[in-house]
C-alpha cells in the first residue's frame, strides 16, 4: 500500500491540497450541521453545546407544517425536473437540427444567457413581469380579452409561474448539456437505421435517446438536486406564500434558522440531505442498471 | 545615527497612531438605518464629553437579519457592547439566548427618570427582568395622502364607513391624476406571520380594542362581537373590498414601502420613525397628514397606536458591559433624548424643545391625539408566538381562498385557535 503510494507520490501530491481544500469546505460544514441537529438550539452555537439526541428530528417530524412543505417540496421538484429536462431536451433537439444551423449560435446564446443572469435580478423581473396591477403579462392578456393570470399571489397558479422563472433561469444549462451529448453521438447508426428502412420517430426513440443516456443522468441528477434545494426564487418572488404554497423545505428551515431555532433548522436540513443523497444514488442505480441491459 | 533616529521616528509615530485604537470602543446593532446611525453618532458625540477617548460605533441592519445576527453572535461569544430595538423584538432575543441583562439596577442609577410611567416600564420587562432601557415610544398613526385627500373632495376620514368611502374613491377617482387604474385605498402588507397580525394589530387597538387574539385570562377574543366585526372588515379590505393592491398577500416591509413611496397606496401606516424620511422631497415630499385609526362603532374612541417601546439591552457576555450600561442610561438624558426625537423621531421624555420639528413630527412629539398600547400577549403567554404564527397561516388561507361569508371563518378560527392555546398552554 505504501509502496504505491510512494509510486504515485507526485499525482498524491497534487491531489492532496484539493482534497483538503473539500474536506475543509465542503464536508466539514455538513458534519458541523449534522451534529448542530442534535443539540439544544441555545446552546448549538456556544463552547459547550446540549445534546438533545433526536429531540429536534422528533419536533420535526412531528409538525404538519414540516410534513405538508415535504410533500410540496417532492410535488414540485418532480414538476420541475420534468419540465426542464423535457424542455431543454426539445430546444438541444430543435438547436441540433442541420435546419436551424444558421442561427444556432443565437439560440444557444438566448436559452444560455439566463443561466449567467444573476438569480435574484431576474427572478425580480419575473415577480414585476407577474405583477396583478401592473405587470405586462397581465396587461397583455388584458388587451387580449383573456382572463387575468393569478401570477403570485393564487394559490392556483403560483406554482406555475415559480416553474416558469425557474425554467428561464435554469433549462438552458440542461440543453448545454444535451447539446454536448448530441455533438458527440455516432451518426453513422443513424444512416444504419435509415438504410434498414427506420423512420423518423424510430430513428430518434431507438438510435438518437439511449445515446444520450450520459446527458439524461448527468442532468437528471443535477436537476432533482437543484430543484429539493429550491430556495432564491422564494426568497425573491414568493416568501413561501400564498397560504404557503410555495413553503418549500429550505425555505421553512430558513425561517426557522432566523428564529434561532438551529436545531430544528438543521435537522430539516439534515432530513433533505438525505433525501437528496438517496434519491441521486437511486437515480444513479436505476440508469446504471438500464445502462446495463 | 540618521537611520537609527528615522526609525526612532517611525517607531514613536507608529505608537501615537496606535493609541487612539486602545481607547473604548463600543458597538451597537440597531435597524433604524440611517436615522439611527446618526443618533448613535451624536449621542455618541455627547457621550464622549464625558468619556474621553469612548467612541460609539452604530451598525444598521435589516430587520429580519438583525435577529439572526444579535442571537447568533450572543451564543457564540461575540455579541456587541449594545442590542437596540423594540421590545418584543428583545424578548425573541432574551428567549432564544437566556443572555440579556437585567438592567433594574442601572434604572435605578438615573438620577431624572420621572417621564417613564409604569405602563412604560411593564412593557421593558420580562419574566422579572429589564431587558430593555426604553428610550423611545413607539408611536403609529393612520396616514393619508394630502393631496389625494384634497382631489377627491374629503376630510381625514373618523369612522369605518368613512374609510371604505375614502378608500373606493382613491381607487378608482385617480386621485394621482396621472389618468391611468394604479391606484389603492390602501398599502397593507401579509406576507409573514408578524406582517398581517401586525396590520390587523393597529385597527384593534386602534378602535379601542385591547385584545387581538388572547386576552390575559387565555380567553380567544376573535370572536367577540366587536373584535368580530374588526377582524371581518380587515379581512375583507384584502379581499372582496379590492382596497389594496392584488398581490398585497406576498407583500411584506419592503413591497409595502414600495407601494406608499411610489405613489400607489393612499393610505397607510405612520410611524413615528417614518415621518422624518417621508418629509424629505425624494420621498412623500411631506405629502400626507396624520391622524387616529377609524372608529368601528360609535361609541368607543379611537385612538393613535403605541407599539411598545424601543429600547437599549446589553447582552451578558457585552465586551464592555460596565460602559455599555453607561451608555444605555445616558441614552436617557436630555442630549441623547432631543437627537433621539430630531433624527428617529420618538423619544421619552417631555421637557423636549419640538419647535423646530415639522408638523408631521410634531403631531407625534405633542402626542396631539388619545394613545392606546399593545397589550403584549407574549409577556403573559410564553406560547403566544406560535398561537400567532398558527393564526396568520389560518387568515391567510382565507384571504388566499377567501370564503363567501367571513362569519363562520371567524368562528372555526376561534375554535381552532382555542383548541391550539390550551394544547400549547399544557405544554
Amino acid at each position: 500500500m505504501i509502496d504505491r503510494v510512494w509510486q504515485h507520490r507526485v499525482f498524491y501530491a497534487l491531489v492532496l491540497p484539493f482534497a483538503a481544500l473539500t474536506g475543509v469546505f465542503g464536508l466539514w460544514p455538513i458534519v458541523l450541521s449534522i451534529q448542530v441537529s442534535f443539540t439544544q438550539s441555545a446552546t448549538a452555537l456556544g463552547s459547550s453545546p446540549v445534546y438533545v439526541g433526536f429531540a429536534n428530528y422528533a419536533v420535526v417530524l412531528a409538525d404538519p407544517i414540516f410534513l405538508a412543505s415535504l410533500t410540496r417540496t417532492l410535488t414540485y421538484t418532480a414538476l420541475a425536473v420534468a419540465a426542464n429536462l423535457a424542455f431543454a431536451l426539445g430546444m438541444a433537439v430543435l438547436i441540433d437540427s442541420p435546419r436551424l444551423a444558421r442561427g444556432s449560435m443565437l439560440f444557444r446564446l438566448a436559452l444560455f444567457l439566463p443561466v449567467v443572469t444573476p438569480d435574484v435580478a431576474g427572478y425580480v423581473v419575473w415577480r414585476w413581469l407577474f405583477d396583478r396591477s401592473f405587470g405586462p403579462i397581465n396587461a397583455a392578456l388584458e388587451l387580449a380579452g383573456l382572463p387575468a393570470f393569478g401570477g403570485l399571489s393564487s394559490t392556483h397558479t403560483v406554482t406555475t409561474a415559480v416553474l416558469i422563472a425557474e425554467l428561464w433561469h435554469h433549462a438552458g444549462f440542461y440543453m448545454t448539456i444535451f447539446l454536448a451529448n448530441l455533438a458527440m453521438r455516432d451518426k453513422a447508426l443513424e444512416e444504419a437505421a435509415q438504410i434498414d428502412g427506420a423512420n423518423a420517430w424510430q430513428i430518434w426513440w431507438r438510435v438518437i435517446l439511449p445515446q444520450l443516456r450520459p446527458a439524461i443522468v448527468v442532468n437528471l441528477v443535477y436537476a432533482t438536486v437543484q430543484f429539493l434545494k429550491t430556495f432564491t426564487v422564494v426568497v425573491v418572488m414568493t416568501k413561501g406564500g400564498p397560504a404557503d404554497s410555495t413553503n418549500f423545505i429550505s425555505y421553512y428551515a430558513y425561517q426557522l434558522f432566523d428564529q434561532g431555532r438551529y436545531g430544528e433548522a438543521t435537522a430539516m436540513a439534515s432530513i433533505l440531505f438525505a433525501i437528496v443523497i438517496v434519491l441521486s444514488l437511486g437515480a444513479f442505480r436505476l440508469t446504471d442498471r438500464a445502462g446495463a441491459r | 545615527m540618521g537611520i537609527a533616529r528615522t526609525l526612532g521616528v517611525a517607531m514613536t509615530a507608529a505608537l501615537l497612531t496606535a493609541l487612539p485604537a486602545s481607547a473604548q470602543q463600543l458597538t451597537i446593532w440597531h435597524d433604524l438605518g440611517d436615522n439611527g446611525v446618526a443618533w448613535f453618532e451624536r449621542a455618541g458625540a455627547e457621550f464622549a464629553k464625558t468619556r474621553p477617548g469612548v467612541t460609539v460605533r452604530s451598525v444598521s441592519y435589516p430587520t429580519d437579519q438583525w435577529f439572526g445576527r444579535v442571537i447568533s453572535a450572543i451564543n457564540t461569544n461575540t455579541a456587541p457592547d449594545l442590542i437596540f430595538n423594540n421590545y418584543e423584538r428583545v424578548i425573541r432575543i432574551q428567549s432564544q439566548t437566556n443572555r440579556v441583562a437585567d438592567l433594574r439596577s442601572a434604572l435605578a442609577e438615573v438620577a431624572d427618570k420621572s417621564f417613564l410611567g409604569e405602563d412604560d416600564l411593564r412593557v421593558a420587562t420580562f419574566r422579572d427582568r429589564m431587558i430593555i432601557l426604553p428610550v423611545q415610544r413607539v408611536q403609529m398613526a393612520f396616514g393619508m395622502r394630502k393631496s389625494w385627500l384634497d382631489k377627491v373632495g374629503e376630510p381625514f376620514p373618523d369612522t369605518w364607513e368613512d374609510v371604505k368611502r375614502v378608500a373606493a374613491k382613491f381607487r378608482d377617482n385617480d386621485p394621482d391624476g396621472n389618468g391611468r387604474a394604479d391606484t389603492f385605498g390602501m398599502a397593507l402588507q401579509a406576507a409573514r406571520p408578524r406582517d398581517l397580525i401586525h396590520m390587523l394589530d393597529l385597527f384593534v387597538f386602534g378602535s379601542g380594542l385591547r385584545h387581538t387574539l388572547i386576552d390575559p385570562a387565555g380567553q380567544i377574543t376573535i370572536e367577540q362581537p366587536a373584535h368580530a366585526q374588526v377582524l371581518e372588515e380587515f379581512l375583507k379590505t384584502y379581499s372582496e373590498y379590492r382596497f389594496v393592491a392584488p398581490d398585497t398577500i406576498n407583500h411584506s416591509f419592503t413591497e409595502m414601502y414600495q407601494v406608499i413611496q411610489g405613489g400607489r397606496g393612499g393610505m397607510f401606516r405612520v410611524g413615528d420613525w417614518n415621518v422624518r424620511g417621508w418629509d424629505a422631497p425624494a420621498s412623500l415630499g411631506g405629502d400626507f397628514v396624520s391622524g387616529p385609526w377609524p372608529k368601528f362603532a360609535a361609541n368607543r374612541d379611537n385612538a393613535v397606536v403605541i407599539g411598545g417601546m424601543r429600547g437599549v439591552a446589553v447582552p451578558e457576555n457585552s465586551p464592555n458591559r460596565v460602559l455599555a450600561t453607561e451608555f444605555a442610561k445616558f441614552l436617557l438624558g436630555k442630549e441623547a433624548q432631543q437627537a433621539s426625537l430630531e433624527l428617529v423621531g420618538a423619544g421619552v421624555r417631555k421637557d423636549l424643545n419640538v419647535d423646530a420639528l415639522s408638523p408631521r413630527q410634531q403631531y407625534f412629539a405633542r402626542a396631539q391625539h388619545r394613545l392606546v398600547a399593545y397589550d403584549f400577549p407574549e409577556s403573559i403567554h410564553t406560547f403566544y408566538p406560535e398561537l400567532e404564527a398558527a393564526f396568520h397561516r389560518k387568515l391567510l388561507q382565507g384571504l388566499a381562498a377567501p370564503p363567501r361569508d367571513w362569519k363562520p371563518f371567524i368562528a372555526e378560527t376561534a375554535r381552532e385557535m382555542r383548541e391550539l392555546a390550551q394544547r400549547l398552554a399544557r405544554n
